[in-house]
């Protein structure tokens, strides 16, 4: 009984030491050339695949995302909107958190689930050279999103939410929570 | 013997009669399809209710990837692209937001029943011209595993679905 309590206990303290392990290894880790904030392309960016990570700046004109070698722009002057947005992940995503969620002992995967770290989202819209209308969601860490999107707009790229509106309508938002 | 026998081989048959019978009514009452070549989708509107632009953009992105995929048409333009202006038999494809849930990946995953989001969208297939031809309401949704941007997923493949069960470039030759 004793040698079993001791066998979960260990499963867990070894689940939590993941869970912290992915937390603070990624931002220490993560090399990117300066002025380029690390992102995933969530959806909709043409000839890069659905949940690719890379990197993301804003040079001359024209939003740069590159992966490897990918490399893919968009000209901030065939943006038509600029949203930003927020949204949370599972410390432990993807394969290895849907894994640990289904075959850890008692529950404790979806006690896992509740460790989420904070992310902010960038939607673009854009025109293709033949007119069409396309749209891509990145996701980031949070403090970046803003500091883009005035870039973004600065260099002729178009918003239906400014970011003066956006900021007062943060707060507007978290005084409703409360 | 030899009675039991006879009886399991005549429920068989009787039962394989049966079966080939609801088959042939099934082929018999499955619309004809629509002569269509090309596709144009439009972005999805959302006048009345508010629907964040993330899941608007994954909805539209989701949307032109699966008719690629499994739709069955030649071409699948996008809004406002000049090509499909000289596409011959163009369908348009617009959606009109009728329902949307943001639920939590979060309340799911902790609580199994809880936390579901759910996206429903009414789609109306027209002409060039911008008669109707086909009309449905598809509901897109996430229970359990993936983010809540998994519902425009679900909802893309079943309009893709929608669009193939309907609409094929041989149709009436």
């Amino acid at each position: 009984m004793v040698v079993g309590l001791k066998s979960v206990l260990t499963a867990v303290a070894s689940a939590l030491a993941l869970a912290a392990f992915c937390a603070f290894v990624p931002s220490s880790l993560a090399q990117q050339p300066s002025g380029a904030v690390k992102v995933q392309v969530i959806t909709g960016l043409t000839g890069v695949k659905d949940k690719t990570s890379g990197n993301l700046s804003v040079e001359g004109g024209s939003l740069h995302f590159s992966h490897e070698q990918t490399k893919v722009d968009v000209a901030a002057a065939s943006m038509e909107d600029v949203v930003t947005g927020a949204d949370s992940q599972r410390v432990i995503h993807g394969t290895l958190g849907s894994t640990a969620l289904l075959a850890a002992p008692y529950g404790s995967g979806r006690f896992l689930s509740l460790f989420r770290t904070k992310l902010e989202t960038l939607t673009i819209k854009y025109h293709d050279s033949d007119g069409g209308l396309h749209g891509a969601v990145f996701t980031m860490p949070v403090g970046k999103v803003e500091e883009i999107k005035k870039e973004l707009l600065a260099q002729g790229a178009h918003t239906s939410i400014p970011p003066e509106q956006a900021a007062s309508a943060a707060p507007a938002a978290k005084e409703q929570k409360q | 013997m030899r009675t039991i026998l006879r009886g399991i081989s005549t429920g068989m048959l009787a039962l394989l009669t049966l079966a080939a019978g609801s088959a042939l009514r099934a082929q018999e009452q499955k619309p004809a399809k629509m002569k269509a070549s090309a596709i144009k989708v439009e972005m999805i509107h959302a006048d009345e209710i508010k629907l964040p632009a993330d899941f608007q953009v994954a909805l539209y992105e989701n949307l032109i990837q699966q008719l690629q995929k499994k739709g069955g048409f030649q071409h699948v333009y996008r809004q406002g692209d000049r090509n499909a202006e000289n596409a011959p038999d163009l369908v348009v494809l617009q959606g009109t937001l009728r329902g949307f849930k943001k639920g939590s990946e979060e309340l799911r995953q902790v609580t199994t029943v809880a936390g579901e989001t759910s996206i429903t969208i009414h789609c109306v297939f027209s002409d060039k011209n911008g008669k109707s031809l086909l009309e449905r309401d598809v509901k897109g949704n996430v229970r359990f595993f993936g983010a809540n941007l998994r519902a425009t997923y679900d909802f893309a493949k079943k309009t893709a679905q929608i669009a193939h069960d309907n609409f094929s470039p041989t149709a009436g030759i």
